[in-house]
């Protein structure tokens, strides 16, 4: 069916340094990272940076296997294994999707001001394309519910708009369990004051303001 | 996470079957599997294994730690040890309650295995419990929890992050209302960490 396809993508590294070099990723490969940023994306409190090429190559794969399967002879035991990993793989991609949705609608307004400020210093956005239109329409929503519900409350409740002002962000001290994939020296841990060293493969739980960089660098992944 | 997803990624471990069908290589999305031969052992992943036990298609070959004796080696290290062993998998528990639970007629004293994985899952959760505990007495705010599976780990998230947050939070509080008192990191659950003061 697939064999010995491999997939061309472009990792576009979503970091300062933006090398946009073509890599050649066999399909398991890009499972592989699917699983990895659906682990980090469940547990990261904030919004990681989108994958949607890699999304995309799945859902690629979904369907040119459901193509062939309507041709496959009837041939209940392939064909079953098949669905079954068709199966396991929507439900990778539609529960990494479906977390990030319910994060853009926890944060929409602080992750649209954070997109905004990505946008004017030209950093790679965090959204993917349909993701922004949502979380845009969903604030719009969100806001016109609130100005027609508000308008009922008395003039100087409404005129100082706190509720405009406060907008609900996400805890980035929360803990949360890593796993390096490198060795890293000094991270910090406890405000400037101690710092460790990780080892390949070492696990722990630490506070994820202290290792949100090295997500976003792929050095630890979240467990 | 919940636990059926912490099997969903276990059960991409690879196991060896032996099938009693004949059928070509499956090209699947994430690599190649076959060609089956009956009675040919051949690695699967252990969601296929399980599919094809379920349609008794094939016989399981337990993987090799999965024996009595090795198993009673790991109990009484991980009894003597202070800190948390090396597991044979990393997924053992997931490994041991699929097998047991749908091919208990593949494996050699089943129900005596059973036994075994069960008082070393225990020792690890009392393990887990003291360090835990110990950990938030002190107060530390970073923790080492090498060895430990993902399904143990699992079992610490409902409370222990949440807990640590709280703590962190009285110490930010704490920290505005009087200079920073020296603060001292632990390394509970496992103490090969090495950490270092700058």
């Amino acid at each position: 069916m697939n064999e010995s396809e491999e997939i061309n993508i472009s990792n576009e590294v979503n970091s300062d340094e933006s090398d946009s070099d073509e890599l050649i990723l066999t399909a398991a490969q890009v499972i592989q990272i699917m699983e990895e940023a659906w682990s980090n994306e469940k547990f990261a409190p904030e919004i990681l940076p989108h994958k949607y090429e890699i999304v995309e190559c799945i859902l690629g794969q979904i369907s040119h296997v459901e193509e062939n399967l309507s041709n496959l002879i009837n041939d209940d035991l392939r064909r079953s294994i098949h669905q079954m990993e068709l199966d396991r793989l929507r439900y990778l991609v539609s529960s990494y999707l479906r977390t990030r949705l319910e994060k853009i609608e926890a944060f929409v307004c602080c992750i649209l001001k954070e997109e905004d400020e990505r946008a004017s210093r030209n950093k790679l956005s965090y959204l993917s394309p349909s993701e922004l239109e949502f979380a845009k329409a969903y604030r719009d929503g969100l806001d016109q519910h609130f100005t027609d519900t508000l308008k009922l409350l008395p003039a100087e409740i409404l005129n100082n708009k706190i509720w405009q002002n406060e907008i609900i962000t996400p805890n980035l001290d929360a803990f949360v369990f890593a796993k390096a994939k490198s060795q890293i020296e000094g991270v910090m841990i406890e405000r400037d004051e101690e710092f460790v060293d990780l080892e390949k493969g070492s696990q722990v739980i630490i506070s994820y303001s202290n290792i949100s960089n090295l997500i976003t660098n792929d050095k630890v992944s979240l467990i | 996470m919940n636990p059926d997803e912490v099997e969903f990624i276990g059960e991409k471990q690879l196991i060896s079957i032996i099938p009693t069908f004949n059928s070509s290589t499956i090209h699947l999305v994430s690599g190649d599997i076959g060609p089956f031969r009956a009675s040919l052992p051949l690695n699967v992943p252990l969601w296929i294994a399980i599919n094809l036990k379920q349609q008794r298609k094939c016989k399981i070959q337990p993987p090799d730690w999965m024996d009595v004796t090795r198993l009673e080696q790991i109990k009484d290290d991980e009894k003597s040890s202070r800190t948390f062993t090396k597991m044979p998998s990393e997924h053992y528990m997931i490994e041991a309650k699929l097998l047991l639970g749908y091919a208990a007629d593949d494996i050699s004293r089943a129900d005596e295995i059973r036994t075994v994985i069960k008082d070393i899952w225990d020792i690890r959760m009392s393990k887990i419990r003291s360090s835990v505990d110990m950990l938030i007495k002190n107060g530390g705010s970073y923790a080492a929890v090498d060895n430990l599976t993902l399904m143990e780990i699992n079992t610490m998230r409902p409370l222990l992050p949440q807990a640590m947050d709280q703590i962190h939070r009285m110490k930010k509080e704490r920290s505005h209302l009087r200079p920073p008192t020296q603060n001292t990191t632990l390394s509970l659950l496992n103490s090969s960490h090495t950490s270092t003061s700058k």
